[in-house]
């Protein structure tokens, strides 16, 4: 088997041990669920040391329709480019970490684990495929374990976030599926660096296969398909209901990995397959990305579940994402690219240090919290320094995304960007009202058997927040794999 | 001069270590900080000296690649920055020092130096930046430093609550900083100092977009530097302990804004309008804030109140092209004011209370505290011979010789406003009745006493630095080699002098007729304006403004958008979910049972397929 193959179905081998596992073994399974993350981790930190990327590259031939051998054929295909890859060590990092973080998992270790991993797979399948009808398939996959995750391992209203999670992706998934058959019955191939090279070699010689209204039809049909994961306003409320009420760990992968597969989505497909119409809707992705970040901002700022904080937290800096990509520069995009890694781990974070408090207080409500500091310092520091590093303190990756996204929009539209600085300051606003209200200030209770953060706990809060500094202080480490990605990119706008 | 990047890097070292190893080091951490800043002390005069005799030096590399563009870090020593390294080290190095006392028998002693250490660790990359960009990050991370020694005694209501103030009214001028810069960068290609004058003086930039940015920029300062009207910070950030109010909010962070505006004095200069914004800002800032100042009673706020006043007098001075003015009174200010807090700490570690109503009596028990506090009060006050007076001076004579009669007036008006709430503290506090409540009140110990002791020297002989008399040898020396900063002296008239003294001993004057003397009843503004005491106490009711208007307004956007959340856009949600439901309804009625009815559907279904199929002409090649 191939080294990409590996590195995407080892999850696959802890399902198969878990599944002979007695399911009340309870610390065994955690073991195994958390191990069982570790072979992913490992080859993705060994494809992030390689300069060569080609050379992992896999085709096999898989489904073939007609009689012309060089079309309509499906071919499983797995490849990496940087910025896949990139996003590939993120999943691998995250579901590591949330691994750990399921130590607070209380039920169903052995089920719970299981859809774990098969997640992870979907999630790793994702970013590696190379063409569409693999990532669609993988997709689905992240879909189903997630349902479950949520529906059965989640807080009181679970059904109802599992299954608003279900109709919205379905509707999102459905509408790309119409995008990725249209494509494969106009061009005969749904190979994504095929279709990026025949859509942009139209005009010359050949005729295009599809229309430019069509064309355009295709890209907006994407912007939505991709629009409810990422999520972009009005299309963000199923993700409240899942951060607030799936568990923390799951949070962490739902907040850290799956919504960036909406950014992923847009950038590889909608600015890759079609530039000319993205070109167009760049000024709405722009506003679109200034909506997202004030009406995330505005609405942060007055929940009173630090849960819900977040979740707005999430619409309003994915609304950076937005931003970055509507400036279509350099600048932009990379801030774009940036920000989704960034907020992977930021998120994942906080909502780990949601899970610490949870487990202690069984509340995330920001009233029952106060003075925090005083019983745990320490959780309370790392909660501290996750907040400065979400609003966007340099040193911290959130600035340098952050930054790059604004350097870029001002070029491009001075006066959006000049409004979306009002989410600099909203960011500020929100998030220390929300962590000095936990932390800070007189403390309503008593401490009495209260532990501060400990032994295991200490893992993922110190390897996300080395992680999100290391990005911070020396940006260098993601742009520089990002640099060919980027340049294919900025060649299909134009320039 | 090569190796000057190690300044900033000791105290960084002394923050990671104390916040790793310092819960078990306890107390000890003092020293810590201490020799790491004394390290950084040592270094940054050597640099100063290097830089006396060799040319400015400056070292980059990139930091991150967007592009074709290549952003940088690297540090850059010139005459201000060689000059701030050595104010910001001293001063952090005197605070390290006294907090060794002050803080005594505190348990998170060991998290106030580390948090020392990071704020010096900024604060010192700050003034070594050679690029915009940096300043900026550095800027952040100075603020992050005040906001959490701000919120040191985080179980208070009032710390936290002054904490969060200060970090989001200091984001409000940031983002000012921040567009300012982005928009320079579009339009000369670099964050780069010298890339930014090189287009200025070629003219390469709008005149328009100069004084935008130049603007925008200084909005930044206006945060940082507590200018009217985002100062309402500064005054509640004395939430925070005393030797942090000395060094942050006195000598170094508050600074911030000033050296900026200094740093990026060419760009100021090439255009009017923002020259004049920073001098009409500077000098209402100085007569505002003074003017509050009068009628304080906690001996913290009225030095905060002095210091916003004064940071206004270095705009004023900057603002009318009297750049030496302006960098020469950062210096003594950094100097006389670090001590007055630290003298009030004092007081306060004395007396434990920071009321100066119930305080008086102290001169003949804090024998050591009482004639520094003194001597910061003559410095503060413009009282010949004492570094203020010099300072305070180069400041009058900029501001007159600029051509702005009412600014010098209002500057004016501000010395003796100053002077007079000055010796009100200092009569207040020292001479008087001495409190029966009041016994066991002891000196500092020495830890405390000898920093005191030192600023109280500077305080005294930084004003001889630059003097009309013996020679202006600190301004030569800041703009040697670059007329775009103007003179180091400007010849003034001398009544200027003699006027500036007279208004300041007036003002000592009255202080003692009213607090020492007591000829003049106490209350005779309060019972003669209540209006005016009143808005003067109550610091004319800018934060219930800024309450009602700013903090009602965000609310009632982000309650007006959670309806629109929870009608609209949920609204839609049931829409959708309405028809999900019903196409589910009816697919299942569809579901009959009867295999005729089934048969029908498949059969038009593949009608249908047939005609699109026929009528698409299949797939392109």
């Amino acid at each position: 088997m191939s080294f990409l193959s590996i590195l995407v179905f080892s999850p696959l081998l802890g399902i198969l041990v878990l599944a002979l596992l007695p399911k009340t073994q309870e610390s065994l399974i955690k073991l195994v669920g958390f191990l069982a993350t570790l072979p992913a981790l490992v080859l993705a930190l060994v494809a992030f040391g390689t300069k060569d990327l080609t050379k992992y590259d896999v085709v096999k031939e898989w489904i073939h329709f007609g009689s012309d051998p060089s079309l309509f054929s499906i071919d499983y295909e797995l490849g990496l480019n940087g910025f896949s890859l990139i996003l590939v060590v993120l999943t691998a990092v995250v579901s590591t970490l949330a691994a750990i973080a399921s130590i607070h998992i209380k039920k169903e270790w052995k089920g719970y684990f299981m859809l774990f991993l098969l997640l992870e797979i979907g999630m790793l399948g994702v970013f590696a495929a190379q063409n569409l009808v693999l990532f669609f398939i993988f997709f689905e996959i992240t879909m189903i374990p997630m349902f479950f995750l949520i529906g059965k391992w989640g807080y009181f209203e679970k059904e109802k976030a599992a299954y608003s999670y279900l109709i919205y992706n379905g509707l999102g998934s459905a509408i790309l599926l119409i995008v990725i058959m249209v494509l494969f019955a106009r061009t005969g191939t749904a190979n994504i660096n095929d279709l990026m090279q025949l859509m942009a070699v139209e005009g010359a010689n050949t005729p295009s296969p599809i229309s430019e209204s069509l064309k355009m039809g295709l890209a907006i049909a994407l912007l939505i398909a991709f629009g409810v994961k990422l999520p972009i306003f009005p299309l963000h409320t199923w993700m409240l209901r899942v951060h607030v009420q799936a568990p923390p760990s799951v949070v962490m992968i739902h907040s850290g990995i799956l919504l960036k597969i909406g950014a992923f989505g847009l950038i590889r497909f909608g600015f890759g397959i079609f530039p000319e119409q993205f070109k167009t809707l760049a000024i709405l992705l722009a506003i679109l990305g200034v909506v997202n970040l004030l009406y995330g901002a505005f609405l942060a700022f007055i929940q009173t579940d630090f849960k819900m904080v977040l979740a707005y937290s999430s619409i309003s800096h994915m609304g950076i994402v937005l931003i970055g990509l509507g400036a279509l520069n350099e600048a932009g995009i990379q801030g774009a690219i940036f920000q989704v890694v960034s907020h992977g781990l930021i998120s994942a974070l906080l909502f780990f240090l949601v899970g610490v408090f949870y487990e202690r207080f069984q509340t995330s409500t920001i009233a029952n919290l106060g003075g925090m500091a005083k019983g745990m310092p320490l959780a309370s520091g790392f909660l501290l320094a996750g907040a400065l590093a979400s609003l966007g303190l340099p040193g911290m990756s959130g600035f340098v995304s952050e930054f790059m996204a604004f350097l870029g929009l001002f070029e491009a539209h001075p006066v959006v960007a000049a409004i979306g600085c009002i989410g600099i300051i909203m960011t500020a606003v929100y998030l220390l009202r929300a962590v000095l209200g936990m932390t800070y200030g007189k403390a309503g209770r008593e401490f009495l058997g209260i532990t501060d953060i400990k032994s295991v706990e200490f893992v993922p809060v110190l390897v996300l927040l080395a992680l999100i500094v290391l990005i911070g202080v020396y940006p260098s480490v993601l742009s520089e794999p990002l640099q060919a990605t980027l340049e294919t990119i900025m060649l299909g706008l134009g320039g | 001069m090569e190796n000057a990047w190690i300044i900033p890097l000791f105290p960084l070292i002394s923050f990671l270590f104390l916040l790793l190893f310092g819960r078990r080091l306890k107390e000890n951490s003092g020293y810590v900080g201490m020799a790491l800043t004394f390290l950084s002390l040592i270094y940054s005069l050597v640099v100063l000296f290097d830089r006396f005799n060799h040319p400015t030096y400056k070292a980059e590399a990139t930091w991150l690649a967007i592009g074709d563009v290549q952003l940088t870090a690297g540090f850059e020593v010139n005459q201000l920055n060689a000059l701030m390294l050595v104010i910001v080290s001293l001063v952090s190095f005197l605070v390290h020092t006294y907090s060794k006392g002050y803080m005594h028998g505190d348990d998170r002693f060991h998290i106030f130096y580390a948090y020392l250490g990071l704020f010096t660790f900024a604060m010192l990359g700050l003034v070594v930046s050679p690029n915009l960009l940096q300043t900026y990050i550095f800027w952040e991370l100075v603020g992050v430093g005040s906001f959490l020694l701000i919120g040191f005694y985080f179980y208070k209501e009032e710390a936290k609550a002054a904490a969060k103030k200060a970090f989001i009214m200091t984001r409000i001028g940031d983002v000012g900083l921040l567009i300012g810069m982005i928009l320079l960068f579009w339009q000369v290609g670099s964050f780069e100092y010298d890339a930014i004058f090189l287009a200025v003086e070629e003219g390469a930039i709008s005149a328009g977009i100069i004084t935008l940015t130049a603007i925008l920029i200084f909005i930044g300062a206006v945060g940082k530097s507590g200018q009217f009207p985002l100062h309402t910070w500064l005054p509640d950030a004395m939430e925070g302990p005393t030797p942090v109010s000395a060094l942050i909010h006195a000598a170094t962070m508050v600074a911030a804004g000033v050296y900026l505006v200094a740093a990026l004095f060419p760009l100021f200069t090439a255009s009017e309008t923002a020259l004049m914004t920073v001098a009409v800002i500077g000098a209402f800032t100085a007569i505002f804030a003074a003017s509050i100042g009068l009628v304080q009673t906690d001996i913290k706020r009225v030095l905060a109140y002095s210091t916003v006043s004064q940071l206004g007098y270095m705009m004023l001075a900057l603002g009318s092209a009297g750049y030496v003015a302006g960098v020469f009174h950062l210096m003594t200010h950094a100097f006389f004011k670090a001590l007055l807090f630290l003298a009030a700490g004092s007081v306060i570690h004395a007396v434990h209370t920071q009321n100066i109503e119930e305080m008086g009596g102290l001169w003949k028990k804090l024998r050591l505290t009482g004639p520094l506090f003194l001597i910061g009060t003559l410095a503060i006050s413009g009282v010949p011979l004492f570094s203020g007076f010099f300072s305070k001076d180069e400041i009058l004579i900029a501001a007159w010789t600029n051509g702005n009669p009412v600014l010098f007036w209002l500057a004016v008006i501000a010395a003796f406003f100053t002077a007079f709430y000055m010796f009100r503290l200092f009569f207040m506090v020292f001479t008087g009745q001495s409190r029966s409540e009041m016994k066991n009140v002891h000196e500092s110990p020495k830890v405390m006493t000898v920093p005191m002791i030192v600023l109280g020297v500077l305080a005294v002989v930084a004003g001889y630095f630059n003097t009309p008399w013996f020679g202006t040898f600190l301004g030569d020396w800041l703009v040697e080699g670059n007329e775009a900063l103007g003179h180091g002296h400007t010849e003034g008239p001398a009544w200027i002098m003699i006027v500036a003294t007279l208004v300041s001993l007036l003002g000592i004057f009255l202080a003692w007729l009213m607090y020492g003397k007591k000829s003049l009843q106490r209350d005779w503004l309060s019972s003669r304006m209540p209006i005016t005491y009143n808005m003067l106490y109550n610091k004319y009711y800018l934060d219930e403004f800024y309450a009602l208007s700013v903090v009602k307004t965000t609310k009632g956007l982000s309650v007006l958008l959670s309806y629109i959340e929870a009608f609209v856009v949920e609204g839609i949600v049931k829409g959708v979910a309405g028809i999900v439901h019903g196409l589910g309804k009816t697919g299942s009625k569809i579901q009959s049972g009867q295999v005729q009815a089934y048969g029908t559907v498949a059969f038009v279904g593949l009608a249908v397929l047939v005609v699109v199929y026929v009528l698409a002409g299949g797939y392109l090649k």
